[in-house]
């Protein structure tokens, strides 16, 4: 099955070779349209887009650094119920990741899609994207892919990746059932694209693409690429825990919360339809404001915001794959996204739980083992 | 809940006899349960962990239909049924009448403490001077003459041992309830008469029994007695025989004659005792041989002052009697010359002592170490056979139960030693015949627990210690020695203690072991129909047969009160019409029993009345004194009446006692008595690690707990759940023994059965097997099973016929049957019965196929019926046991095998006596009663070689014509042993015949071996997981025809709490779906373990089947955004008590 093409590049234009490799994958008459990042015309900005007109590809973006949402979401809506046709996604690997857990949590369903993962760059936080203001998308985004892979992590002109791009250690798209290779890869002639999956394989030999592999440098450049973000991703774990390591110091690091429920709505796994916490078991009776305002002399509006956190990563801890949407969601700035990895760490190591990892493992909460955590639960 | 007029009553409320009255009760029937203990549970009362779990889990055993009837919560703490009445310190003292109607005296021994008033307090504790061993413990502890029989059981009244008391009254003054009436008061008024001519003994007798406070007269003659008992009233005359003029026989005569309630007890001296025996035809209700001291005399006469006192014996009128009060154990003293010191080496304990020490109630709360000497414990020892499989001790027979509580001791001990302890089990043969046990045996081997093979002789202090030291043969024949902390003695069971008398009074026979006789082939019918014995009370069983036996029993209990008219339906009292307060804001008024001044005093009500009055919901805070007594009760009616609340909260005492009054408030009142709650004020307080518990109990704590249950009622709303129609008929899936049995039971009790067979004809396995290891024909039962079956207007058979396909959930399956012919119906049932049987597994090993003479144990017998085989020309014949069996991946015993080849070895020596009849096994199975054949074998002369898993036995061909050579180790000689053989006979074991299609049908799972996956070994042994389907006979597991037979009964039984409801009723702790929020993720589906919730595709919703829902709320647990709510414990009422517990 480990069937592999090459997606020719022309004059090391990397975005023109994945819009002919993606036209060419429209021009099947199986597949209905392709979900790909695409330039707004009105702003500069890339949103996921839904395309069926194989011209309107010429827009597509999958390598600019931005990443308004964790398109796994978007797929959700595209795939929750039979929709009549195949679509191709192309997402970044914390997509992919999501998109899995969704599919466990039967809020996607994986039928009648096809994945095609790029390794993935990183990506800047909204607020710096919008700072590349006028500056034409498509150069900037040549310029970032340069900074990327000349190991200088993505930077322009001073401005870095996003706080949870800059500790990720999972870009490479595993669990596509396409992946296209940017490590390792002599990006100025062609891209190696390899099929993960039988579904992947047979569109692969569909299209009309020179036979090739992933290159032989692609395993060293991943394990430098993970070694490097390892420490950083260690470094952040230490800051962030000695932050929040007491009640009293997480409700610091949370203190600017207003309630908005942006970074639950943001997050690519919190499926839930209406979150509990805006629910009746929510709406507290007056008196009951009264009463805590007595009991304590003061309490502040509104409440249960720390509630609500420990709430999320309570449920959603085991699930997170630290795709940093929600601190990119934030209008109060809370890095929710430093809080978010380290505390899913050790649970997702204590679980041995990699959520995206396989769509057989089931989540934690899911599946009882009698066995499990004796010296926790109490029970021999 | 429907009651029915038939009422049963249940002698032991063990786990049988609590398994037996609940399957009465489920299913409508009254029940009088009684226990003569003062606890309820039984020996389980004592045992906290149980194999295969090594836990608890007997809470499983609640009502899962109607659960709302019953309580629902931990089993050993109490159980507490709408229709079930418990009594203890209970025994039977009379049975008169007939199936249908018997009259049966009860007598209950009194505890002098009012169970209504006591709390549980304690106070009487420290100030009672008296202290006697602990008989909860097994006397490793002690205990006051006042006390608690278990220290967990609720409602947790005291109780005077009256044996101990020494009347002193200081309970009396310490109890702040004024629960205690000491019967001294009752003494005075009991009247003793002392006739003797010898001044010394009346003198002596009159003031010992006035110590006691007894009203005491003399007389010097029979005249002057005759003269006193004419002037006043005397309720007992003790009198000398021999006096001179009238003699204590003829004043007896005369005395009878003219006050014939008098009870009169004779004094005698040695030489007169046959007059005395005599004496007692004619009235005398008792006679004390001379010289006596107080120690036999006082007791004597407190023991015929109860009596009499418990004249008023209660009468019953119920339709059926169930007998199930269990076994004692074995007291190893009575083993003659006492060889393992047992009460002289203080090392040494019985097996009910050891569970005691692990146990976290016990004397050493549960840690690891001697209770002698407070020595850790490291290494352990356990003797195997004590009191059992001994003829010397009585006991031809195997406890059945010893091998599997020893291995899970030493896993306890292994476990609670954390790796460091040495746990050895001394045994002649591992009988763990069970479904798990061989596995649970191996895992127990694997984790490090020793296994050695040997009888211990004796044991002897080590020189200069009192620790035990046994000497034995080793397999390798050194004599060892080796010391250990402490030896557990691994007593056997007996028949429990009264057994005899009670048989006696039922007229009923017992067994050549000391057992209840039952009818052959039932085990639970006796010759008195009726009668019934449930649990172990026939037989040598562990829980989880005693409870397929207690619901056997229950089953044939409820064909009895069926068949005499006892399903007709009680008269009830017309429905309630309940206020619809469903759509008002919620206002709870709380009602507080003051007990007198115990819980509040006047100057606290305003404190209390602030504190709960500050959650606006609180319509009012009302005070009552004694809200149990009549008056106080009438004021609680009143105030609802008055203020219409539309919940109330009553804080008092004994929540779970409340339950049935809360019904009759509601009908008063009517308002809903869910829409009330009672909170114990006084039971005890939840103390946090640290504090103290003076602290806890300070005033806070009260208001604080009542401020909790508002929280939560105030949430608390009528579940609007639907209850689930019902199919009454069931399907029965297989035609063997077990198949038609579980057909009749339920077709007996009036609901139609369909009962499909594979094949041809009825029967299954019994069509071959002949007859029974203890002589008991086959054929008889299996003619008149079909007979019975064929003519039963309730019951239609479908032959050749197979079930293709099925779908539904509990009350309504569908099933599509599929005749030979091709012809197919599909059948609607309410519940499915899978007797899908077993047959002998195929024979791979051992060269079978290569040689006519090696055949399997069916292969044998078929050859001998059909004179391929001459027992007269089979000069040596070889049975190798265990082929394929009890190693992986068939890693089962099969339970049926060995008594077959004592069967076929005894009937081989009885046709050839010079035949050598060689067994070679591993551990041979022949558990309960079955061992008293092996004797008979080993007496005929059959030989009985062990062997060695990893040494098995080697078959060698040489021709066709040539006698086929089996060589084998001899595990205890260690040398090889070769026979020529005429036949080899292979016990091959049980094969399932459960298709795992069949048992996906209907939801069922198979577990490893095929065998149905029950729901709880233990606690469900009959119920598959998913309610509504049962299984009985192989299809279950292995068992013989008896215990098949008994399975089919259980799992009717079981079926029959579905058939007799029109609807399933929800219970109101169930959980509901909030469709608008709901993902449709399906964690809750995966959650759920009873499979109560599906996800409905054409819907797309999430829907739970109130009728298997258990309100375990799982769903609630692992929805994370409360879209799945379990009613009356939803998220807000659980955050507002956690917000009320933290004010």
């Amino acid at each position: 099955m480990a069937k592999a093409a090459m997606i020719p590049i022309e004059n090391g234009n990397l975005l023109a070779g994945l819009r002919q490799f993606l036209r060419q994958v429209l021009a099947r008459p199986e597949i209905a349209a392709v979900l790909v990042p695409c330039q707004l015309p009105m702003k500069a900005m890339v949103m996921p887009t839904l395309v069926s007109d194989p011209e309107r590809l010429s827009a597509a973006n999958p390598l600019a650094p931005a990443f308004p949402l964790n398109a796994a979401r978007m797929v959700s809506r595209l795939t929750r119920k039979e929709a009549g046709g195949t679509i191709v996604a192309v997402l970044r690997a914390c997509e992919i990741r999501a998109f899995i857990e969704l599919v466990k949590l039967r809020q996607a369903r994986w039928e009648e899609l096809i994945i095609v993962g790029i390794d993935c760059l990183g990506a800047y936080t909204n607020k710096d994207f919008f700072r590349i203001g006028d500056e034409d998308v498509e150069a900037f985004t040549g310029r970032f892919v340069q900074s990327a892979l000349d190991g200088r992590d993505g930077e322009v002109d001073g401005v870095v990746l996003a706080p949870a791009c800059q500790v990720c250690t999972d870009p490479i798209p595993n669990g596509a059932d396409l992946v296209i290779g940017l490590l390792g890869a002599d990006t100025g002639r062609a891209l190696p694209v390899a099929a993960a999956t039988e579904k992947g394989a047979s569109l692969l030999e569909q299209l009309d693409l020179p036979g090739g592999k992933m290159p032989e440098a692609r395993e060293a450049a991943m394990t430098d690429w993970v070694n490097r973000r390892r420490s950083k991703r260690e470094a952040m774990g230490e800051a962030t825990r000695s932050l929040t390591d007491s009640l009293e110091k997480l409700t610091a690091y949370l203190a600017t919360c207003i309630n908005c429920y942006n970074c639950r709505v943001a997050c690519p796994v919190c499926y839930c339809r209406e979150c509990v916490f805006v629910t009746d078991v929510f709406d507290h009776e007056p008196c009951q404001y009264l009463g805590w305002a007595g009991r304590k002399g003061a309490v502040k509006m509104p409440t249960d915001t720390v509630f609500y956190h420990l709430t999320r990563l309570a449920h959603m801890g085991t699930a997170c794959v630290g795709c940093g949407q929600c601190a990119n969601a934030c209008p109060n700035d809370i890095p929710l996204a430093e809080l978010f990895i380290t505390a899913s760490a050790p649970l997702q190591e204590a679980f041995d739980y990699h959520p995206g990892r396989s769509l057989d493992e089931k989540p934690p909460l899911a599946e009882f083992r009698e066995e499990e955590f004796e010296e926790v639960v109490g029970i021999k | 809940m429907k009651k029915k007029i038939g009422k049963a009553l249940v002698v032991g409320a063990g786990i049988a006899g609590i398994r037996s009255a609940l399957d009465l009760a489920e299913i409508g029937y009254g029940v009088v349960l009684i226990d003569k203990a003062e606890h309820i549970g039984g020996v389980l009362s004592q045992l906290d962990y149980q194999f295969p779990t090594n836990h608890c889990g007997m809470c499983r055993m609640l009502p899962l239909v109607e659960r709302d009837a019953g309580s629902q919560f931990c089993l050993r703490k109490g159980l507490f049924h709408e229709n079930i009445e418990i009594l203890l310190g209970t025994r039977v003292t009379a049975v008169a009448g007939e199936p249908g109607r018997f009259t049966v005296s009860l007598r209950t021994r009194p505890t002098w403490v009012d169970p209504q008033r006591c709390t549980g307090c304690g106070a009487c504790v420290p100030v009672c001077p008296v202290e006697v061993p602990d008989a909860f413990n097994a006397g490793l502890g002690r205990r006051k003459a006042i006390y608690l029989p278990v220290p967990h059981q609720v409602p947790n009244a005291y109780r005077i041992d009256p044996a101990a008391c020494t009347r002193c009254g200081a309970c009396v003054d310490a109890c702040p309830c004024g629960a205690i009436a000491l019967s001294t008061a009752e003494r005075k008024d009991f009247r003793i008469l002392v006739v003797d001519d010898e001044p010394i003994v009346r003198q002596s007798l009159e003031s010992w029994l006035e110590d006691e406070g007894f009203a005491v007269d003399t007389a010097a003659s029979a005249p002057e007695a005759l003269e006193a008992l004419e002037k006043s009233e005397y309720q007992l005359m003790l009198s000398d025989i021999k006096m001179a003029g009238m003699d204590g026989v003829e004043l007896l005569r005369q005395a009878k004659t003219a006050c014939p309630d008098l009870a009169v007890v004779l004094m005698t001296a040695y030489a007169t005792v046959e007059t005395a025996v005599e004496a007692m035809k004619i009235g005398a209700l008792d006679y004390l041989v001379k010289p006596f001291d107080p120690e036999t005399l006082v007791p004597m006469v407190m023991r015929v002052h109860e009596e009499l006192l418990a004249a008023k014996d209660r009468q019953v009128e119920v339709g059926a009697i169930v007998l199930a009060g269990g076994t004692d154990y074995f007291d190893p003293r009575q083993q003659a010359g006492n060889p393992y010191g047992y009460g002289r080496l203080p090392a040494v304990v019985t097996s009910l002592e050891f569970e005691r020490i692990v146990s976290g109630s016990g004397p050493t709360t549960g840690r690891l170490v001697r209770p002698h000497d407070g020595r850790p414990i490291r290494k352990i020892a356990w003797l195997q056979c004590v009191g059992s499989r001994d003829i010397q001790c009585g006991a031809d027979f195997c406890s059945s139960i010893c091998c599997m509580y020893a291995v899970k001791e030493a896993m306890l001990a292994r476990e609670k030693g954390a790796g460091e302890v040495e746990a050895a089990i001394f045994y002649m043969d591992m009988r763990c015949f069970g479904k798990p046990f061989q596995r649970y045996r191996d895992r127990a081997e694997a984790e490090g627990v020793r296994f050695e093979r040997g009888r211990i002789h004796s044991l002897a202090p080590a020189p200069g210690t009192a620790d035990p030291t046994l000497r034995f043969v080793a397999l390798d024949g050194t004599v060892r020695e080796e010391t250990f902390d402490l030896v557990v003695l691994a007593v056997g069971q007996r028949p429990a203690r009264g057994a005899a008398e009670l048989a006696q009074m039922v007229d009923l026979p017992l067994n050549p072991w000391g057992f209840l006789a039952t009818s052959p082939l039932s085990a639970v019918r006796t010759e008195r129909p009726g009668i019934v014995a449930g649990g172990s009370f026939a037989g040598l069983r562990d829980i989880g047969e005693s409870v397929i036996f207690a619901s056997a029993a229950a089953n044939e209990a409820s064909r009895v009160l069926h068949g005499t008219g006892g399903s007709l339906a009680a008269i009830e009292e017309a429905a309630t019409e309940f206020r619809d307060v469903s759509r008002q804001p919620p206002e709870v008024l709380v009602a507080v029993c003051t007990c007198g001044d115990r819980i509040l005093s006047q100057n606290d009500r305003r404190q209390w009345i602030d504190r709960l009055e500050r959650d606006p919901v609180v319509q009012e805070t009302i005070f009552i004194d004694r809200v149990c007594t009549a008056e106080g009760w009438q004021a609680l009616a009143d105030a609802i009446t008055a203020r219409r609340p539309n919940r109330v909260l009553i804080g008092a005492c004994h929540p779970y006692v409340f339950t049935r009054r809360l019904r009759e408030l509601g009908r008063a009142t009517r308002l809903h008595p869910a829409l009330m709650d009672v909170v114990d004020l006084l039971g005890p307080r939840m103390a946090a690690s640290g504090e103290n518990a003076e602290a806890v109990s300070s005033s806070g704590d009260l208001p604080r707990r009542l401020a909790m249950a508002v929280a939560r009622l105030q949430g608390t709303c009528l579940p609007q759940v639907e209850a689930t129609p019902v199919s009454r008929q069931a399907l029965v899936v297989g035609g063997g023994i077990a198949g038609m049995t579980a057909a009749l039971a339920i077709a007996d009790c009036g609901y139609p059965v369909d009962l499909v067979e594979a094949g041809d004809r009825l029967g299954g396995n019994l069509r071959w097997i002949g007859h029974t290891l203890d002589g008991h024909d086959l054929n008889a039962l299996l003619a008149e099973a079909i007979a019975r079956v064929g003519k039963h207007p309730k019951i239609t058979v479908h032959a050749n016929t197979r079930v293709r396909g099925a779908f539904g959930e509990v009350g309504h399956f569908y099933s599509t049957l599929e005749a030979a012919d091709g012809a197919a119906q599909t059948l609607e049932h309410g519940v499915v019965v899978l007797a899908t049987g077993g047959g002998e597994a195929a024979a791979s090993a051992y060269g079978f196929g290569s040689h006519p003479a090696i055949v399997t144990q069916k292969g044998f017998q078929e050859a001998l019926a059909e004179g391929r085989f001459d027992p007269a020309a089979l000069n040596t014949v070889v049975m190798i046991q265990c082929v394929g069996s009890r190693e992986e991946p068939r890693n089962f015993c099969s339970r049926v095998c060995c008594p077959t080849t004592l069967k076929q070895a005894l009937a081989l020596k009885r046709d050839n006596p010079e035949a050598t009849v060689v067994v070679l096994y591993r551990d041979l199975m022949t558990y309960g009663f079955a061992e008293t054949w092996f004797t008979r074998a080993r007496r005929a002369g059959v030989i009985f070689v062990a062997y060695r898993l990893d040494d098995k036995p080697k078959v060698e061909v040489a021709g066709p014509d040539r006698p086929v050579t089996v060589t084998v180790t001899d595990a205890v000689l260690g040398r090889p042993l070769t026979v020529a053989a005429d036949a080899v006979v292979l016990a091959t074991g049980i094969a399932p015949g459960l298709p795992a299609d069949l048992a996906a049908a209907y939801g069922a799972t198979l577990d490893q071996d095929g065998f149905l996956a029950e729901a709880e070994s233990k606690w469900r042994p009959v119920d598959s997981l998913r309610e509504g389907v049962f299984a009985c006979g192989l299809a279950l597991g292995p068992r013989n025809v008896e215990e098949s037979v008994a399975t089919a009964g259980a799992a009717a039984q079981r079926a029959l709490r579905i058939l007799e409801r029109e609807r399933l009723p929800a219970a109101h702790l169930t959980a509901v779906v909030r469709h608008s929020l709901c993902a449709r993720c399906g964690r809750c589906i995966e959650a759920c373990p009873y499979e109560a919730r599906r996800l409905d595709e054409e819907l797309d919703r999430v829907l739970v089947n109130p009728a298997m829902c258990q309100g375990c709320g799982a769903c609630e647990a692992v929805c994370p955004n409360g879209a799945a709510v379990l009613n009356g414990l939803s998220m807000p009422q659980v955050f507002g008590m956690l917000d009320q517990a933290l004010a």
